[in-house]
């Protein structure tokens, strides 16, 4: 099966700029736990409701002044989205993530696949997954 | 196989007084994605990172001025530490969450079950809990 079958083509995005504080409110209205983060059209990182959590709420910074730039992930692990489930699951394992941005043939992100999306399709995938990710309890 | 084989029981608790800030950096130091709130060992709730994070920023609830009982989710779904893990599963299944806190026979906080514990040990079960889970994109 390839990843454009499983995936959740919701992709929302922010800006680097837009404060954490902005960036939360979308999340909480959409009901997401990740943006994008696009300047422009082009994308320069990931951030995470974790990112959230771990570097403004934990550090007492404060939302409204703390920039989405300051705390995302620059990094961004993806995947193809023509490539197999498979492929997609062992890249998650790899990294010790439980979603994946995905890419279509321009490059741009087209969706993302997690934990939950591979169990749709296999429990023994979705729970390779989950048990190489860093343990929430 | 039983709950208490699989559980976590190294648990990290909240007291209720807490601030979300103490609670994001307790969450951050010991890598969790939720935590009990327990006083005088009675298990009061449970609050998760996407509590603090993005529920908390939405409200305008601030980090340092708000404590952790007006945040977290009173409803805390719990099993026995002797009950079968099958059944423990099936619980999470009906109630569409990843995770349960683990009772002994007086009632204490004996330990914490997760869909991920679950996934070391069942594929089919950690599948199903998945599939059954409110969605966490």
């Amino acid at each position: 099966m390839n990843i454009n079958e499983l995936m959740n083509s919701k992709v929302e995005s922010t800006s680097p700029d837009a404060t954490t504080k902005e960036a939360a409110r979308q999340m909480h209205d959409i009901h997401v736990g990740c943006l994008t983060v696009m300047d422009d059209d082009k994308l320069v990182g990931i951030v995470t409701d974790r990112d959230i959590c771990c570097k403004v709420t934990a550090t007492g910074r404060v939302a409204g002044f703390t920039k989405v730039n300051e705390i995302m992930s620059t990094e961004v692990i993806t995947c193809h989205e023509k490539q197999s489930i498979n492929l997609a699951a062992d890249t998650m394992m790899k990294h010790h993530i439980r979603r994946i941005a995905v890419v279509n043939d321009e490059n741009n992100i087209s969706g993302f696949l997690s934990v939950d999306d591979l169990a749709r399709a296999s429990y023994e995938l979705a729970s390779n997954v989950l048990e190489s990710t860093t343990s929430y309890h | 196989m039983k709950v208490k084989d699989i559980m976590s029981t190294k648990i990290e608790v909240l007291l209720p007084h807490y601030s979300l800030r103490t609670a994001a950096r307790k969450m951050k130091e010991f890598n969790l994605g939720s935590m009990p709130v327990v006083e005088n060992g009675n298990l009061l709730g449970i609050i998760t990172d996407r509590d603090i994070s993005i529920f908390a920023i939405a409200m305008g609830y601030g980090s340092e001025s708000t404590e952790v009982q007006k945040v977290m989710s009173k409803e805390v779904y719990t099993c026995q530490f002797d009950q079968d893990l099958s059944d423990a599963a099936h619980i999470m299944e009906q109630q569409h969450i990843r995770r349960l806190a683990v009772l002994d026979e007086d009632n204490c906080l004996e330990g914490l079950l997760s869909v991920d514990d679950i996934a070391r040990v069942s594929c089919d079960l950690a599948g199903a809990v998945l599939l059954a889970a409110t969605p966490n994109h």
